[in-house]
């Protein structure tokens, strides 16, 4: 940031809230941020900075210029909060809130479809198993699956990652005790 | 009967990299002051306190308060560009003053506490635009000063080139007050593109145009330079062989053939001297003080809510025609036009709309489809696929 006036606010403001702020004038800051306030007028639009920061600490852009060719940048750079300037005393608690806030949802949500391309990805080898239990136990497709996943529970594992094994094994685990 | 006197305040870098714009506008604002003070219709006359922040963004502020809270201006004239502008926004607010403000600029800001008499988007680059998908080229070779009115001239070009097939070649941006241009011309020459943006500012475009026209009479290549900020007093800089043929777009210059302006010229020229010519901003600036000058007369008070009100849809005949502030949105209706800059420093317009224009700051009123000619229909997709959207 540029503004002194502005840059004043902004700290008085965040040592009220026991912030500790490491400015990134000259470069990156050495310690390891857990939230970065960035002045997006200052940047040329040309591409999106490469921030050397982990890209779940949450970003809070502070916006004057509202032209759709700088929104547009804005965008790209995903902030999980921002503040229209001028700054002033109020409205950076919330920015602040709501940037942790979205910044959790955000990685809750990134590792949910990690969780779900994994699922996704994995039923063919759960398709494969079960066509396996049907066919060389006499199974339906109900009760194969059924043994499966009670097979799965007792040995604390997935699902997925037990069919993985029964395809790659050729049948050669074995599976759950008791039939339901 | 002794006149009453109301303080003003002016803002106008006097040096930077902006000085010629600051200077002009300042010539201009002095002149439409003098003019006041001296009209019996004005029962006040106008007492100028300039603050000059020598191009440093900061300083705005500064002085801004300062005519403010010292001074105790109700209105200021001033700024050129967007940063300074917004340096003095929230003070302005803050303390419920209103800034004229002369300078065309990019849009998408709407204050109630800024009248905006320079051109507004719509006026400016949209009609250049359109001239040149009709009647030049769908390609565009863009080079610029880096920072917001290059970006946003850009964006808007290419929304409407690529709404008609066409494309833009290449975006080159230099930093405000780069000299060195030597690179970009040498790419222009050799892939001869048919249309060059130029969106530079100050002294990056003066040597620019220079240089590009060295460079093409050497290459024996033509192409057509356009510009939504070229005025007069730079073509005498530039050099009338090198800033030839420029097609430019703006709602002043000194070329326009109205009553208004013929006297306006010569008094501009009685003051300083007969080769000097005005320029679009400091045209926008003398308007100013005079949208200014009337509605105080007319609102009686200083009051900013009272001029405001007063200057709302109030006609003034002036230099570029008939202006008045769009209460919706405090920019002003004026008529855009189309220029191309001759040998001897002067433009010779060629278009103009065929009344004052709304001003529409957030180009909401932006509609690429008229673009498509008829003939183009087949190839292309139905036009309401082909409304803008905002952010491309």
């Amino acid at each position: 940031m540029h503004d002194e006036r502005e840059l004043g606010i902004i700290r008085r403001q965040l040592n009220r809230l026991g912030v500790q702020i490491v400015p990134w004038g000259d470069g990156p800051p050495t310690t390891e941020a857990d939230v970065v306030l960035l002045d997006a007028d200052l940047f040329p639009i040309e591409q999106v900075p490469a921030l050397p920061i982990d890209p779940t600490t949450p970003i809070i852009a502070l916006v004057g210029i509202e032209t759709p060719s700088r929104l547009k940048w804005l965008l790209d750079l995903k902030p999980a909060s921002f503040l229209i300037k001028p700054i002033r005393s109020a409205g950076l608690y919330s920015a602040l809130v709501m940037a942790f806030g979205i910044a959790q949802q955000r990685t809750e949500a990134i590792e949910r479809i990690k969780h779900l391309e994994f699922r996704v990805k994995s039923r063919r080898l759960v398709i494969a198993a079960i066509l396996y239990l049907m066919e060389h136990r006499k199974l339906t497709e109900a009760a194969a699956f059924a043994l499966i996943r009670r097979t799965a529970m007792q040995r604390r594992t997935t699902i997925e990652e037990l069919s993985a094994e029964i395809v790659a094994s050729g049948g050669q685990v074995p599976l759950a005790i008791h039939p339901s | 009967m002794s006149k009453s006197s109301i303080p003003i305040g002016l803002l106008f870098s006097q040096s930077g990299p902006y000085q010629m714009m600051g200077g002009e506008m300042l010539k201009s604002a002095r002149m439409a002051i003098d003019e006041v003070n001296a009209d019996n219709q004005f029962d006040f006359e106008l007492v100028p306190h300039l603050r000059d922040p020598a191009g440093v963004v900061s300083a705005y502020h500064t002085a801004c308060e300062h005519l403010i809270r010292e001074v105790g201006v109700d209105h200021i004239v001033g700024c050129y560009t967007s940063a300074s502008r917004k340096q003095v926004l929230p003070i302005i607010e803050r303390t419920d003053r209103l800034l004229w403000h002369p300078a065309r600029y990019e849009g998408f800001e709407c204050s109630d506490n800024i009248i905006y008499v320079g051109a507004a988007p719509n006026h400016a680059v949209v009609p250049l635009i359109r001239y040149m998908l009709d009647h030049l080229a769908r390609d565009v070779f863009c080079v610029g000063s880096n920072y917001v009115w290059t970006w946003e001239t850009n964006r808007v070009t290419r929304e409407l080139v690529s709404a008609v097939g066409g494309s833009i070649l290449a975006e080159r941006l230099i930093d405000l007050g780069e000299l060195n241009v030597e690179h970009i011309v040498q790419e222009i020459v050799s892939r001869r593109p048919p249309v060059v943006l130029n969106t530079l500012v100050g002294e990056s475009s003066y040597i620019f145009m220079r240089a590009l026209h060295a460079a093409t009479l050497k290459a024996r290549f033509t192409t057509t330079v356009l510009s939504c900020s070229l005025c007069e007093p730079e073509l005498k800089i530039i050099g009338g062989n090198a800033a030839a043929g420029c097609i430019t777009s703006s709602a002043y210059f000194e070329s326009i053939d109205l009553l208004e302006n013929r006297a306006f010229v010569s008094r501009w020229k009685d003051r300083h001297g007969i080769d000097s010519s005005p320029s679009v901003d400091g045209q926008s600036t003398y308007v100013s003080i005079m949208l200014l000058a009337r509605a105080i007369k007319r609102a009686g008070s200083t009051s900013v809510n009272d001029v405001r009100s007063a200057a709302a849809n109030h006609c003034y005949q002036s230099p570029q025609g008939p202006i008045w502030v769009d209460p919706d949105n405090n920019h002003c209706f004026l008529t855009p036009r189309l220029a191309r800059s001759t040998k001897n420093e002067q433009f010779d317009i060629f278009w103009e709309a065929e009344a004052p224009q709304k001003p529409d700051p957030y180009l909401s009123g932006l509609d690429a489809a008229p673009l498509v000619r008829p003939h183009s229909t087949s190839t292309s997709p139905p036009p309401q696929q082909q409304r803008l959207r905002l952010l491309n």
